[in-house]
């Protein structure tokens, strides 16, 4: 049998067979192989061969390591111990709805100790309260306060001055999430309330918070929804009010 | 003598520009705030068009109910004598096809001088009546660069602090309303409140909002009911008999209208 390889080249079928490696112990066929094939060739495949097994090696050992690399990084063991904060008892400025009032409510809380950080988890809890079944002043579940800020006043101050740096007074920007405010009940009193509630709570465990202001989604906004308005700075003071009404 | 003459001129021009000085602060003062219109009521039923406020229930707006309101008040009004304004009088309240800014319903309420001027809420949360006066003068009042406690008769009147001379008589008209409300056996509460467009008004203003009546054991009354409605603006429309013979300018204006009057 004839095989065509290239124009006018004609090699035997059986040359082709000698291309596949024979068992070692098998003479003939070998010997066919070395007397078939040249000799830079079969150094060329035994070099590309012994090239296939390091690379299948090398990359063996590459899958090893970053296996090792990537459970090091997940690896969860405490090195250092924990740091749990204690339960402090924090004043909660709670709104009821039947009849118009603010009363300061006590709670013991574990916050975190960064201010600004503590101000915007007190906020959750606060609204948390108010997401419970059987709250007073009942507002939808979910984050309410994306962020807190407290600004040293004055705020546009171009140098500080040793008079004012005695007394150190802050400004608290109150970032809301806009998911809470379109969830927000609408109405002059609730509305009212929800404001009171939040800035009595930040004067009761704030106190150099003097002023309190609110965005929404880091915007200004002109109400909270569609009557309490949001747009000016507020100042942070007592807000409790008893029930009807009647104080501030 | 030419020297004495012109002396003499000049200081007459000065006593003139001096007297122009001191006067005209007065006069502004007094432009800004007239005396009351005493049978003038400012009714502002809030909402209207696109902005349809608080959604009562699935088939009512809070700009409906303020609506209904507003047109009972305004005929049990109208029966007792007095000129009604209403800065909305359909959905819209406004011929361009647009509703009235807020600040567009102050000014009109402005105009008026009126008595009272009543801004009209209702919502589905609460419990009776809220009537709101406007926290300027509060410990609420907003935070501003020059704010005072107690605005001197002079002081420019700013559009944001209008409502602040009128403080007093505000929680006046509010405690007269609350009276007549009570009599009513109806449940209410009150409270300073930070809301456009009260703090505008240059007038004894007072916001009232109407919320369901939630008692034990029974179902709420809604807002829609014609009978709660109308006992709110009989009650509304007594206390303003007695607050029409009861009301009194600011008292930092009655110089100024004294002042203005002499100089006219």
């Amino acid at each position: 049998m004839i095989l065509r390889i290239k124009r006018g080249k004609f090699i035997r079928a059986g040359a082709v067979l000698t291309f596949i490696p024979r068992i070692p112990w098998s003479e003939r066929p070998l010997a066919r192989f070395n007397a078939a094939i040249p000799r830079y060739q079969r150094v060329l495949f035994y070099v590309l061969l012994a090239g296939i097994v390091l690379m299948a090696a090398f990359l063996l050992h590459e899958r090893r390591v970053a296996h090792d690399r990537l459970a090091a990084q997940n690896d969860a063991t405490p090195l250092a111990a924990p740091v749990s904060n204690a339960t402090e008892p924090f004043t909660l400025d709670l709104a009821s709805d039947s009849d118009g009032s603010v009363t300061a409510v006590e709670r013991q809380i574990a916050l975190p100790t960064v201010p600004s950080v503590r101000a915007r988890a007190l906020l959750e809890r606060l609204m948390a309260e108010y997401a419970l079944p059987n709250s007073l002043h009942p507002l939808a579940s979910g984050a309410a306060v994306d962020d807190v800020f407290l600004l040293k006043l004055p705020v546009a101050a171009s140098a500080p001055s040793p008079a004012d740096a005695a007394p150190e007074e802050e400004l608290a920007v109150i970032n809301l999430r806009g998911s809470f405010i379109n969830d927000h009940p609408s109405g002059v009193e609730v509305e009212m309330l929800t404001l009171l509630s939040i800035i009595g709570t930040l004067h009761a465990n704030f106190p150099r918070v003097t002023q309190v202001r609110f965005l929404v989604d880091g915007q200004p906004r002109e109400t909270l929804a569609g009557h309490a308005d949001l747009e000016r700075v507020y100042p942070a003071v007592d807000t409790t009010v008893a029930a009807g009404g009647s104080s501030q | 003598m030419h020297s004495i003459r012109r002396w003499k001129r000049s200081s007459v021009r000065g006593w003139f520009l001096l007297s122009v000085g001191v006067l005209c602060p007065f006069l502004v003062q007094a432009q800004s705030t007239a005396a009351f219109n005493r049978d003038t009521v400012v009714l502002d039923p809030a909402h209207g068009g696109a902005d349809g406020g608080a959604r009562i229930n699935d088939h009512l707006e809070e700009k409906d109910v303020t609506l209904a309101l507003a047109a009972r008040l305004r005929s049990l009004l109208a029966a007792r004598g007095f000129n009604v304004v209403s800065t909305r009088e359909d959905d819209l309240g406004s011929r361009s096809g647009t509703p009235l800014s807020t600040d567009q319903r102050a000014e009109m309420a402005n105009r008026a001088h009126a008595v009272a001027c009543l801004v009209l809420h209702a919502s589905p949360a609460g419990n009776g009546i809220y009537l709101g006066t406007s926290a300027l003068g509060s410990s609420l009042a907003a935070v501003t660069q020059n704010a005072s406690s107690n605005p001197a008769p002079t002081s420019p009147v700013t559009w944001d602090r209008a409502q602040e001379l009128y403080i007093p008589q505000s929680l006046g008209l509010a405690n007269q309303i609350r009276t007549a409300l009570s009599r009513e056996t109806l449940p209410l509460a009150s409270g300073r409140v930070a809301m456009r467009p009260l703090d505008n008004l240059m007038c004894p203003a007072v916001s009232i909002e109407v919320g369901p009546i939630r008692s034990d054991g029974s179902d709420p009354t809604p807002l829609s009911d014609g009978d709660y409605q109308q006992r709110v603006a009989e009650a509304i429309a007594g206390a303003l008999i007695f607050w029409k013979n009861q009301a009194q300018p600011p008292s930092s204006i009655s110089p100024a209208l004294s002042t203005s009057g002499a100089g006219q």
